[in-house]
Formats: C-alpha cells, sequence, structure tokens
C-alpha cells in the first residue's frame, strides 16, 4: 500500500505491530522520550508528508495522560509536517465514561487539594455575622467535570482528521466530535467467541451488569436466541457506592454469559456474578471488550467463586502478571484484524459498515 | 459590603495539584479563600475533577504551573479549566506560572512539533478565556494564542534581590547564552552596572560543548540571568568559566527553577555561590538538599537554592484583571 503510515504510541506496541503486519507494512519510527523536566519529546523518524497516517494509542493503560498527550504532540507533529490525512485509532477511548462513573466519591484519592473552608471571605465576598458561608452547607450538587468533550475537542483542536475507535461507553460520545468517528463494534467477535468457545451456550442467558448495558447485551441475546438478564444496582443516595443489587430473569440452574464494555475495578462485574450465582447460575462467564483491570482487580478475579472466567478484546494490553494474578481466568479475543480492515477501508474509501455484520469474515 | 457589589461577580481561585504552596500564597495575597475542588487520579488513571462551590457567573482564575509530572498537570488544568467553563463561569483565566513546553515552540527539525502551541490550542479548546503566564521562554509565544495572555516578568523582583543582597556596583551581569541577552540587558541597563555575554556552542540539547565570554568580570560579582535553571549544566559551565575569567563570586539568577534530574547535586558540588530562583515552580524540598561543604570559616552554610517569591506579582495580576485595571504597571514596577 503506498501513501500509508502506521505509528503507534508506547499504550500498545503489541496491537500497533499486529495492525500493521495484517496490512503489510512496518509501524513507522517514532522516538518518544521525556526530557528531564519530565516534558514528553516526540522525533518522528518516518516521512509522513502527503500520507495518510494512522496513529494507533489506547486508553486504559499506564499512565493515561501521557499516553494522551503523547498522541496529541504525535498528531500535531504530522499535521505540521503536511499529511495529508491524520487519523486517530483509539481502541480504548480515554475519558469516554467518567459522567457516571461508579466510584467517583467512594474511591481511594491519590491525590487531593483542599482549601481550608471556613473564614470569614468567602470568594472575594465577606459574609454577614449570622450567615452561614455557603461552602458549608450543601447548597448544591457538586458539578463533577466531564472531560469527554473537552477530549474530543482536544483531538480536533491537535489536527486529527478522523477517528477509529471501539465499543465507545455512550454512542452518542461520537456526537461530541466534529469530524467523523468510526465506532467498531466488537459485537460480532464476541458472537463468534460464544458460538465457538462456549459449550452449551444454546442453554445459557445473556446478562447486562447494569441498566446502562441493556441495550448491548439485548442485542447478543436475540441474535443468538437467548433469553436475557437484567442485575439492577440501586443506589441509595446520589455518588454513593453501589449498595444493593437485584436481577431481573430466569437463570436458574442455566449458565450465565455477562456483557459490558468496560472492567476496570471490576466491582459491577463481580458483584454480578454473586446475584447470577444466588439466583442458582451454574456458571458465570463475561464477556467484556475493554480491560482496564485497574489496580488489583485481576487478582480479585482470581479469587472470586462467582465468576468461572473473563474473556477480554486486546484493546487493551493486558499483560502477562494480570493473567497470573487472575489465576488464569482471563482470556483475550484479537481485535487487531478488524482495526486493520478498517484502516485499510478507510484508507481505499471503501465503506466501514461491512465491519459491523457478523460474518464479514 | 453594599446590596450591589455582593451582585458583582467575584474572583474564584481554583488550583491544581502542581504548586499548592503558590496557589495559598497568592489567595492569601488577594484575601480570599482557595475555592473547593477535588483534583485527584482515578485507579484507570484518569484525572478526576468536581468542583465544589458554584462559579456561574464568576471571574474564575485557575492557578496550575508546568513542573512535576507536567502532563498530568496540564490535563488537571485543561479539564479544571473545562468544568469552570461548562458550569457557567463568566471568565476562566488561566494562571500559568511556568508555561509548559514553553521550550518546544519551533519547528527546528523535520517533523518536530510545536507543542507549546499545542498547548496553546489546548488551553483555548479547554475554554481559557485569558492567559496569565510569567517570564515565557520566547514572547512569541505569545502570539501562538488567539485570546490576551499576560507575560509578566519577574524582573522587578529580581532587581530587587540584587539590590538587598550585593554590592550592586561591583556587579556585572552576564547572559549565559546569546538568546538570553535582551533579559539580562535590561536587567543591567536598570542596575546601571556592566553586562557580559557567553556564546556556547551547543552540540546536542541539554549538553554543552564549548563557551566563550565576551566582556570583562576580572574582581566582580558575576550575576547571570536566564529564565530557567533546569538540568543547570550551562549555568554550572557558565560559572566555571567566568571564575576563570576572574570574577570573585557567581550567582545565578532564574524565574523557573526546575532543577530536574540531578541538578540538585550537581549544584551543591559546583562553584556557583547561590542559584536564585522565583517560586513560579516549587522548590523547598530542593532547598533542602543543595548545600555546599560546610568549611572552618562556614561551618552552617546557607543553601545554595535561594527563593524570590513572586506570589504578590500574580496576585497583582489577578486582581487588576478582575477590576479591569491596567497590568503594564507590574511589568516595571515592584510590587511587594
Amino acid at each position: 500500500m503506498r501513501a500509508l503510515a502506521i505509528l503507534s504510541g508506547r499504550s500498545h506496541p503489541l496491537l500497533a505491530e499486529s495492525i500493521a503486519d495484517r496490512l503489510g507494512v512496518s509501524v513507522g519510527e517514532v522516538r518518544l522520550m521525556k526530557f528531564a523536566n519530565r516534558e514528553t519529546s516526540v522525533e518522528i523518524k518516518q516521512d509522513v508528508r502527503g500520507k495518510d497516517v494512522f496513529i494507533i494509542q489506547s486508553g486504559g493503560v499506564g499512565n493515561v495522560n501521557d499516553h494522551l498527550i503523547d498522541m496529541l504532540i504525535i498528531i500535531h507533529a504530522c499535521k505540521i509536517a503536511s499529511a495529508r490525512r491524520i487519523v486517530a485509532v483509539i481502541p480504548f477511548f480515554p475519558y469516554s465514561r467518567q459522567a457516571d462513573i461508579p466510584y467517583s466519591t467512594a474511591s481511594p484519592v491519590v491525590s487531593a487539594i483542599t482549601a481550608p473552608m471556613c473564614g470569614s471571605m468567602v470568594g472575594g465576598r465577606a459574609i454577614p455575622p449570622g450567615e452561614m458561608a455557603p461552602t458549608s452547607r450543601r447548597v448544591r450538587e457538586q458539578w463533577q467535570a466531564r472531560p469527554g468533550t473537552l477530549v474530543a475537542n482536544m483531538l480536533t483542536a491537535a489536527g486529527v482528521d478522523h477517528i477509529i475507535t471501539m465499543d465507545l461507553h455512550d454512542a452518542q460520545f461520537q456526537g461530541f466530535f466534529d469530524i467523523p468517528v468510526d465506532n467498531l463494534l466488537a459485537q460480532p467477535l464476541m458472537l463468534r467467541y460464544i458460538r465457538q468457545c462456549i459449550p452449551d451456550y444454546e442453554n445459557a442467558v445473556i446478562v447486562s451488569p447494569d441498566s446502562g448495558g441493556a441495550k448491548r447485551a439485548i442485542v447478543i441475546a436475540e441474535r443468538l436466541g437467548l433469553d436475557f438478564g437484567l442485575v439492577h444496582k440501586e443506589r441509595r443516595a446520589p455518588g454513593s457506592p453501589v449498595n444493593d443489587t437485584t436481577f431481573v430473569g430466569d437463570v436458574n440452574g442455566r449458565p450465565a454469559i455477562i456483557i459490558d464494555d468496560i472492567v476496570d475495578t471490576g466491582t459491577t462485574l463481580l458483584q454480578a456474578a454473586t446475584v447470577l450465582r444466588r439466583q442458582g447460575a451454574t456458571r458465570v462467564v463475561a464477556l467484556v471488550t475493554h480491560a482496564v483491570l485497574a489496580g488489583d482487580t485481576a487478582a480479585l478475579i482470581g479469587s472470586s467463586t462467582h465468576l468461572d472466567e473473563l474473556i477480554v478484546s486486546t484493546s487493551v494490553p493486558l499483560p502477562k502478571e494480570k493473567i497470573e494474578a487472575s489465576r488464569n481466568k482471563i482470556r483475550q479475543f484479537d481485535v487487531a484484524y478488524i482495526f486493520a480492515e478498517a484502516i485499510r477501508r478507510i484508507h481505499n474509501g471503501e465503506s466501514v459498515s461491512y465491519l459491523f455484520e457478523e460474518h464479514w469474515r | 459590603m453594599s446590596e450591589s457589589s455582593a451582585m458583582d461577580n467575584s474572583i474564584k481561585l481554583f488550583a491544581g495539584n502542581s504548586h499548592p504552596e503558590l496557589a495559598k500564597q497568592v489567595a492569601r495575597r488577594l484575601g480570599i479563600a482557595l475555592s473547593q475542588v477535588k483534583v485527584c487520579k482515578l485507579p484507570n488513571q484518569e484525572t478526576s475533577v468536581t468542583l465544589e462551590e458554584s462559579v456561574r457567573d464568576e471571574d474564575v482564575f485557575i492557578l496550575q504551573s508546568g513542573c512535576g509530572e507536567i502532563n498530568d498537570h496540564l490535563m488537571e488544568l485543561l479539564i479544571l479549566i473545562n468544568a469552570c467553563k461548562t458550569a457557567s463561569a463568566r471568565r476562566v483565566t488561566a494562571v500559568v506560572p511556568c508555561f509548559p513546553y514553553a521550550r518546544q515552540d519551533k519547528k527546528d527539525k523535520s517533523r518536530a512539533p510545536i507543542t507549546a502551541k499545542l498547548v496553546a490550542n489546548m488551553l483555548i479548546v479547554a475554554g481559557a478565556d485569558h492567559v496569565i503566564t510569567m517570564d515565557l521562554h520566547a514572547s512569541q509565544i505569545q502570539g501562538f494564542f488567539d485570546i490576551p495572555v499576560d507575560n509578566l516578568y519577574a524582573e522587578p523582583a529580581a532587581i530587587r534581590w540584587i539590590r538587598s543582597n550585593l554590592d550592586v556596583a561591583n556587579c556585572v551581569i552576564v547572559s549565559p547564552d546569546a538568546g538570553g541577552a535582551k533579559r539580562a540587558t535590561s536587567i543591567a541597563d536598570k542596575l546601571d552596572v556592566e553586562f557580559a555575554l557567553i556564546h556556547k556552542e551547543r552540540k546536542k540539547a541539554n549538553e554543552v560543548s564549548k563557551m566563550v565570554l565576551v566582556g570583562n568580570v576580572s574582581g566582580k560579582i558575576a550575576v547571570l540571568v536566564d529564565d530557567m535553571a533546569d538540568t543547570c549544566g550551562t549555568l554550572i559551565m557558565a560559572a566555571d568559566t567566568l571564575l576563570e575569567s576572574g570574577a570573585r563570586k557567581v550567582y545565578a539568577l532564574v524565574t523557573h527553577g526546575i532543577f530536574s534530574g540531578n541538578a540538585v547535586e550537581k549544584l551543591a558540588k559546583s562553584r556557583l555561590e547561590a542559584v536564585v530562583a522565583s517560586n513560579t515552580i516549587p522548590h523547598s524540598e530542593k532547598q533542602l538538599e543543595c548545600f555546599p561543604d560546610a568549611t572552618e570559616d562556614n561551618p552552617h552554610p546557607e543553601s545554595k537554592i535561594r527563593t524570590i517569591d513572586v506570589s504578590s506579582v500574580l496576585a497583582e495580576a489577578i486582581r487588576r484583571t478582575h477590576n479591569g485595571e491596567s497590568v503594564s504597571f507590574l511589568f516595571a514596577n515592584d510590587v511587594s
């Protein structure tokens, strides 16, 4: 293929190589370093003038902010080096889920700055005696930043022309961009995995671990002609951690297959597995697209007596240590060829929607 | 306070995690409390920002310096700006005492990024209406923005430090490279002292090969003036060159004391008398590690890193910006 360059950040070199391999090209050399003062330095060794440049960088691994800034700098460098078109290939999109992230208040705070709350001056205004400072009683909800739009705008401002990603947490996220976004689906690959690798799947129940993912799971249930169930988390107070779960559906004496898009701290998944077991499920298998597996989540999955297996895609790198920590409960299905095919089609101006079908290959 | 002034919008000062100390000092000088915000990292390494108070129709200032884990701090700043903007702040001003990536400001090689321009674009898309910064590596970076940028100077504070700590009549101001000649001559003119320049031949970034002194420093106190001290290789080598040329003592005066890598260790061993840096970047911990060896004459030596406080300049710039007063007064006048 002519006039095509595949570049990679530091987040997922393995996937980049695999994609380049399938396209019959090699990954262009990019030297990414940090200067002594912790600024990122980018040197693109490959010529990009007049080329279609595809930059592969995933979220959910290592220092997300470093990877994001690295990618922005590479995009910008390619833009001012006269690349014809710049496509960001972001298998797992960072900051796409923060709005409803379940652990916003319960999570351990790595670092936080809080100013002294009391004092007679608040926001430059003197508080008359007798009146409480507005901050000392809760007059309003907290304003949780939602950086999804910001990240979208940053990519566009850096000079990206097109985005390829996979299983966005909210499909609406595509609307945050003013440029084309191809949201590939892991669903055809999940369907194939279930058919080929899960024995007795005909008898199983497809389960969504929360109401937000119901649609995603129902599509798979319909395609396979299986029953569907839903685990519902009740949140008693806004922002409080998950404190009660109920199950809708019938899983008694049958295997359960949980479908979700992200496994992060694994709380939702393990809780769902527990509920399913309590409801009499014989076996619980989870198929999840993006394996963030923050902290010691892999070990938690390994020690769970309720979750039997977790199958994730290669959208986020899965180090050997995590597989070992999970006692080999985690397995992967490869998404490199779906990305490679999308890149090939975008480069050649062919339709990408064909990739959304189940038996495209 | 009258009824009408309570209707006016007020200053809200937020800070990220880069320099809490400076934020507190600026807030104190403005006579306000820092606004409540939670800036943290989630287990998945994404930055999370929660504004704990309303900013609707307020004049918001966000203080974050480009230091430490620069990318994390930059993301914090961008998310903070965006959060305030989407929470209907009337105006959002980014106060960035040390502008990150300021040295990557030109396409000096094939396919090199102009990251300073990228950062400017990022600040604008995040929603910044105004930027306040200090001693930009190249003042042309202001042109990367389509919004107002106030580039403050640490110069008045530096001049005050020289006047109150050194024998001005015996000083000679030295620029450690040709690029900083303008900055150094400006100080030399204001102090009415001699000026010298060191010309260096650079082979690789962060590595200096050969130095040539232009000017006379014999028997004088040489004061090296630069915008930043990073790995300090240049400053230490310049100090050696100056001492070999007959200077009595050598001080270095910088705005941004980054002191990265093993700079602290190198400084402690160097022949530099002291590096005087402003507090645009926190260096109090490094200060405690940077002592010269004790001698008989001086059994308890002072740290080689000294601090000039610029919080008053930043606070005054914020106050003036908020009130719609001229900021250019601060360029030439010492406000502390």
